[in-house]
């Protein structure tokens, strides 16, 4: 390989995606940091000032609400979403009538446009029109209020979120069982492993790193939930059901308050990177242990 | 590993497609009978059986609980406006106005036409250029290997990046650039946005791909483009199925970027077409659900014929990266 | 020499996408154009709706109509939810792409002005005739320094349509004060009929009624010191009017779903007699005209309050935003004098009519000629804002303001309707976004 690592050929095969990343990724990223230290709004010219954006930030409740609505869905999702996801793995690989078929299927809601999906959940979720509320209050349950009520919309996101991902997590799960050596597997259990001690001690650790994986991918898809709020609840009522980035969004082009909507985005990112570093610390911890 | 009564033999775990092997067949039982002591054979048959019944019912269940929301607009589609407050089951009175509805208010062709468009193009620029990278930064052997991983940390720590810090940036840009208003406004962005987690991919692959071949391509003195064209492309077409599979799907459904971006409804794509719904048909809700299924059904029938690829190439990139 | 081919096929490889990134924004390019071959003038026209055809249909006609009788002008209408619509237009005033006529809040107006990207369009009223025929104080309204920077798109009339059907059916008299209007609530939310029909999702601006209410209590007064800062948003006054919708909303005034249904459902509502009252304005006669209401439609200007602040009978019939006209129209003479036939024509007695054929009041002074028995609706809202004694505040109070602390308003009261927000709280949550500002 050394023979065509010439520093032109190097170059040829590394500048096109450098240039357009940087072009269009690394350097927004510093445009919009720059942004949030300026008073940037309406349609004037922005002023520098400073970090009085971050300083508004902290006074501002619905920041911290929408921060708090961000890890209510975050802890739900991955709480939830990674055992059940994994569960539902080792589950599609019992011996099952069309297994592949109910794979495939698992699968679908991931490729659909969040979007659709709120759009679609708006028809389940809704007090009064909804499928659910339609189902329980025959029962003689009193109407839920899902979305848009004070307390339940962000665990109704965490839940439509989980809807739309956990055929994907379980898919990389099962490609991960699939992937673990068969002579392991057997070995163990001719050593008379019962099919918990198999799972707890053998596959369970031979998972992690896909766990860590897994994991990686939904928190930061938690950090880009968007479209469902929007569809949804419009974060309301009164901004009780915002994320950060809907309510980046609300500040940023509803309020057209540019400064401060950058700051909150800046927020997100540095949670975001936090997260998948501190992710990555423990696999590469996990891997090496 | 599992909860299945018998321990994997090695033809399951290489090929889950296989058929089954007959309940209770020979080779299975005596293996489990030499670790306990086994009960009567019929009795346990029994025992297996209601046990994979019950594995099997839950996995349906599932399963439907899954596919039921989608199922639920399908019905909506069908009712009738009125109905749908008040009496959504019914299925006596189905009708396909809505359908008339929406076809009639939805730009279909346009808004598939502009799609396609916009996802070919950034999705081969996309592809190209991370499949280089991944290629440079895998293989070849840089001066300075410090660089070769920073570079690569610099790419995926894009991963963490939530696009709506890029919006009004890349706008910005865009307008330098002369190409607001023009499908490169979003084309850009898009293949860009891919980077990170097509390198992700890519170079997770690659780095389980062994090299043998590529020495001896290099020893046959092939040249870095016959390299990569005639030996590297053709071992990694599961995995870029998947990287082109994975980012044609974003391009359908991202809606960001499309919606600051794109300011002619001329251009727009089916995500911004579909965020109109619930101003266009306001409390015609059967007519929403009509287009919403119109939307879905080809996405979904597509993503039949082609999940197959999808959920290879998954086994092959995610997990190992 | 084996290294010396492949670097050129990827070269070549390179070259190729390169041409292709380029190439395609070239091909989706040549569609632009203004002035087409054949000598026909295109103008466009941006509005605050998704589907400007079917939710203003006002505007609509008078599009038609002006094309019809100018074929030589096409006018392209476009429009997004008001939100979205003003982030294309701030995103737009920044890189002075503007389109060339466009519905804006009076606030961004007031900015783009400021970054010099609006047109005068005093030349261009005088020039048609057009000032005269709008009321002055509209005129003013729109003026900064010398320059009329907008016009009005439409009249504001807003109040409570009235099912007077429903008050009968349940034995109740029409209110006239607000503790008539409270006791009205406690016995609708007995039978389990809503009293005020609102819709807070993806219209948190839907709080026409309560935005009177703010004149009721002194707004008017004070209007100038909270622009510049030596009043409070968080004063007694205004927290005895949060003070009385926490009332309203204790009393079961409002839709248990009032959080989750946009403003269309709630209008849904009023019209299937499901309300005694609808938040709304004179926009929605055409839909109450044609819907089992009509017959019992009134239209009230809202209750007066014995604690209230000055004049109490006042009805919110005031200039909306504004159509503004973007300054590079001025470049381009063949499309300036487009826009000028078109604003010429907005303001004629024709077009007006067409808007009161639509169920929008006029603008200008203009007489319309009413159909009693097809336009009932439209012209008891008319009724009440010409009524003997009442008088009108001279803006809508969150129409004062930038879009963010517009947006603080609604939410304050919306907060308080949702009971999410104690009175003091929602005073001080405007407080916060004037101080921000």
């Amino acid at each position: 390989m050394i023979w065509l690592s010439s520093r032109s050929r190097i170059a040829v095969m590394v500048l096109p995606a450098l240039v357009l990343f940087t072009a269009f990724f690394a350097y927004p990223v510093l445009y919009g940091t720059g942004y949030s230290l300026t008073d940037a709004q309406g349609f004037s010219e922005p002023r520098l000032i400073g970090l009085d954006n971050y300083a508004t930030l902290g006074d501002d409740p619905f920041f911290w609400l929408s921060l708090k609505n961000t890890v209510i869905i975050l802890v739900v999702s991955v709480a939830f979403l990674v055992p059940a996801s994994f569960a539902l793995a080792l589950l599609m690989q019992q011996r099952i009538r069309a297994a592949g078929a109910l794979r495939a299927l698992l699968f679908g809601p991931a490729i659909v446009a969040p979007i659709l999906v709120g759009l679609v959940w708006v028809f389940i979720l809704d007090p009064r029109v909804g499928l659910l509320n339609r189902l329980l209050v025959p029962l003689g349950i009193p109407e839920i209020q899902w979305i848009g009520g004070d307390s339940l919309t962000p665990y109704s996101i965490a839940l439509v979120f989980s809807w739309a991902s956990i055929g994907f997590a379980m898919t990389i799960f099962y490609a991960g069982l699939q992937q673990l050596p068969g002579d392991v597997m057997e070995a163990s259990s001719l050593d008379g492993a019962t099919r918990w001690q198999q799972l707890l001690h053998v596959t369970v650790p031979m998972m992690r790193e896909t766990v860590g994986i897994v994991s990686i991918l939904l928190v930061t898809n938690v950090f880009k939930i968007f479209e469902l709020v929007y569809m949804l609840t419009g974060g309301g009522p009164v901004h009780r059901s915002e994320t950060l980035v809907s309510y980046m969004y609300f500040v940023t082009f509803t309020s057209q308050r540019y400064g401060s909507g950058m700051a909150i985005a800046v927020v997100v990112l540095v949670l975001g990177a936090l997260t998948s570093l501190a992710y990555l610390v423990l696999a590469r911890r996990g891997r090496s242990a | 590993m599992s909860t299945r009564s018998a321990p994997p033999s090695p033809a399951t775990v290489h090929d889950r497609q296989a058929p089954a092997p007959p309940v209770g067949a020979p080779g299975v039982r005596r293996r489990r009978a030499a670790h306990r002591p086994a009960p009567s054979p019929d009795a346990e048959r029994r025992r297996r059986l209601r046990a994979r019944l019950v594995v099997a019912g839950f996995a349906y269940l599932i399963v439907f609980l899954v596919v039921l929301p989608i199922l639920w607009i399908v019905l909506l589609s069908f009712q009738q406006s009125d109905q749908i407050l008040s009496d959504p089951f019914s299925v006596r009175t189905l009708t396909l106005e809505n359908y008339r509805d929406a076809i009639a208010t939805l730009p279909l062709v346009q808004m598939y036409k502009n799609t396609i468009i916009i996802a070919t193009a950034a999705v081969t620029i996309g592809t190209t250029v991370s499949f280089m990278v991944s290629f440079a930064l895998t293989r070849m052997v840089f001066r300075r290997r410090g660089v070769q991983s920073a570079l690569l940390l610099y790419f995926l720590a894009g991963l963490a990046v939530p696009v709506y810090v890029l919006l009004f940036p890349v706008y910005r840009l865009d307008l330098a650039l002369g190409i607001f208003g023009t499908y490169a406004a979003v084309i850009l962005p898009y293949a860009v946005v891919s980077i990170p987690f097509n390198t992700l991919l890519l170079t997770g692959f690659l780095r389980g791909m062994p090299g043998e071949l590529e020495e001896a391509a290099i020893i046959d003195g092939a040249g870095l483009f016959r390299l990569c064209w005639s030996v590297v492309v053709p071992v990694m077409r599961p995995i870029l199925a998947t990287v082109v599979i994975f980012n044609v799907v974003y391009v359908f459904n991202e809606f960001p970027f499309v919606s600051v971006l794109i300011n002619d409804p001329d251009l727009a794509t089916i995500s911004l077409a579909v965020s109109k719904f619930q101003g266009q048909y306001s409390v015609n809700y059967g007519g929403m659900m009509a287009a919403a299924t119109l939307v879905l059904l080809p996405q979904l029938a597509i993503y039949a014929v082609l999940q197959r690829h999808v959920i290879a190439g998954l086994t092959a990139g995610a997990v190992k990266g | 020499m084996p290294g010396y081919q492949p670097r050129r096929h990827g070269r070549r490889g390179l070259a190729a996408a390169a041409a292709l990134a380029v190439a395609l924004p070239l091909a989706a390019c040549s569609e632009a154009g203004d002035t087409g071959q054949d000598g026909t003038t295109t103008i466009t026209l941006s509005m605050q709706n998704a589907d400007v055809k079917t939710a203003d249909p006002a505007t609509w006609a008078i599009v038609e109509a002006f094309e019809s009788a100018n074929p030589d002008i096409d006018v392209e209408v476009s429009g997004q939810p008001v939100s979205e619509h003003l982030q294309s237009l701030s995103i737009a005033a920044q890189s002075d792409t503007l389109p060339d006529i466009f519905w804006v809040y009076k606030s961004n107006a007031e900015e783009m002005l400021a970054g010099d990207r609006l047109l005068d369009l005093r030349p261009i009223l005088q020039e048609q005739g057009v000032i005269e025929h709008l009321p002055a104080t509209t005129v003013e309204h729109f003026t900064s320094g010398d320059t009329v920077f907008g016009v009005p798109y439409q009249g504001l009339l807003t109040g409570l349509w009235t099912n007077t059907k429903v008050l009968e059916d349940h034995g109740l008299a029409m209110p006239s004060t607000f503790d008539e209007l409270l006791q009205v609530a406690e016995e609708l939310d007995d039978d389990g009929v809503v009293t005020i029909s609102n819709g807070a999702s993806q219209s948190a601006f839907s709080v026409w009624q309560f935005l009177v209410w703010l004149d009721r209590f002194g707004f008017e007064d004070r209007m100038d010191g909270l622009l510049d800062g030596s009043e409070s948003w968080d004063n007694p006054d205004f927290v005895r009017m949060y003070e009385h919708i926490a009332e309203l909303r204790d009393a079961g005034a409002f839709s248990s779903n009032v959080a989750t249904q946009t403003y269309q459902q709630a209008v849904d509502q009023f019209l299937q007699g499901d309300a005694a009252f609808l938040d709304a304005g004179v926009w929605a006669a055409g839909a109450i005209q044609d819907s089992d209401v009509a017959p019992h439609a009134a239209f009230w200007k809202g209750p007066t309050f014995a604690d209230g602040v000055g004049e109490q009978n006042i009805i919110m019939n005031v200039a909306s935003a504004p159509l503004a006209v973007a300054k590079k129209v001025g470049e381009d003479d063949a499309k300036l004098a487009a826009v000028e036939r078109f604003l010429g024509f907005y303001y004629s007695d024709e077009a007006q009519q067409l808007m009161v054929d639509n169920g929008q009041p006029p603008v200008t002074t203009y007489e319309p000629t009413l159909e009693e028995s097809e336009q009932s609706v439209l012209s008891a809202a008319l009724d009440a804002a010409s009524e003997d004694g009442v008088a009108a505040p001279a803006t809508q109070p969150d129409l004062v303001f930038p879009v963010a602390v517009a947006n603080a308003i609604y939410d304050s009261i919306y907060g308080v309707i949702q009971d999410q927000l104690t009175p003091t709280e929602a005073a001080a949550l405007v407080q916060r976004a004037l101080e921000a500002e």
